[in-house]
């Protein structure tokens, strides 16, 4: 079964991640490409990626006169997404024991973020 | 530049899409099948994938003793993700043409949904991020 798992946050948040020192982001990273060696070396790693800035984020609200209706208006409340890891596990605990892991990865002096990790199954098809 | 279109809706958006007609789902179906084949032909294509009830969400934080804390409790107005698209394109305005066309699937009665849809640009890497 495959699993997405969510990593969102506010703009806010994302300006505290931008002020973390590199130190504190080196070793987050270093976590973070710990947790998806393991899961290529397990064989339940699809794929992750990483979204760009909130501050780029634009909507699309239909079309008008043939041009797309755009506008990068958004509550200040809005959780947008940050990244995702893709992963084939036999259960939704795995799935949530993986997500754990990443909520895990240590923030600033090395305390761990405790981030929420939205975990959902793909719609079968 | 690789871009990703996210359609999200609340729960109560799930289930009023959970009672359209048969032929409204069919009509919105045929749509998006075809919108995707449009992507797939014009070479911009990447992945796409629609995700599953947003009531057997969860949410997970680390605990303090290693183990996962789960719970699926969210507030109402929480927009969850309902499918995405990635796509390989030349500039943001292409990607938003491209987000514009599936806002306009139809909806019931055929009317466009003019459902928003979240363009963002998608990391080849963090320094990205300018870090």
């Amino acid at each position: 079964m495959k699993y997405i798992l969510l990593m969102s946050g506010t703009k806010a948040g994302v300006d505290s991640y931008l002020a973390w020192s590199q130190k504190d982001r080196d070793a987050h990273m270093a976590v973070l490409a710990g947790i998806g060696k393991d899961l290529a070396e397990s064989g339940e790693f699809v794929v992750t990626q990483g979204l760009s800035d909130p501050r780029e984020a634009k909507f699309v609200h239909g079309e008008k006169d043939g041009m797309p209706v755009t506008d990068g208006v958004f509550p200040e409340s809005k959780e947008f997404l940050l990244g995702y890891w893709i992963v084939e596990v036999e259960t939704t605990a795995r799935a949530c024991a993986i997500a754990g892991r990443i909520s895990a990865a240590p923030g600033p002096g090395g305390v761990p973020t405790n981030m929420p990790i939205e975990v959902r199954q793909f719609a079968l098809r | 530049m690789k871009y990703i279109l996210m359609m999200t809706g609340t729960k109560a958006d799930f289930d009023s899409y959970s009672r359209w007609s048969k032929e409204d789902l069919q009509r919105n179906v045929e749509f998006m099948r075809h919108f995707s084949t449009g992507l797939k032909d014009s070479g911009v294509f990447v992945a796409s994938e629609g995700l599953g009830w947003p009531h057997e969400a969860k949410i997970v934080r680390a605990g303090e003793d290693g183990e996962p804390v789960t719970d699926g409790i969210f507030p109402e107005a929480k927009e969850f993700l309902a499918e995405y698209w990635i796509i390989d394109v030349e500039s943001p305005e292409q990607a938003y043409s491209i987000a514009a066309k599936a806002s306009g699937a139809p909806g019931p009665g055929g009317r466009p949904g003019n459902m928003p849809i979240e363009v963002r640009q998608v990391l080849s890497s963090h320094a990205d991020l300018g870090l």
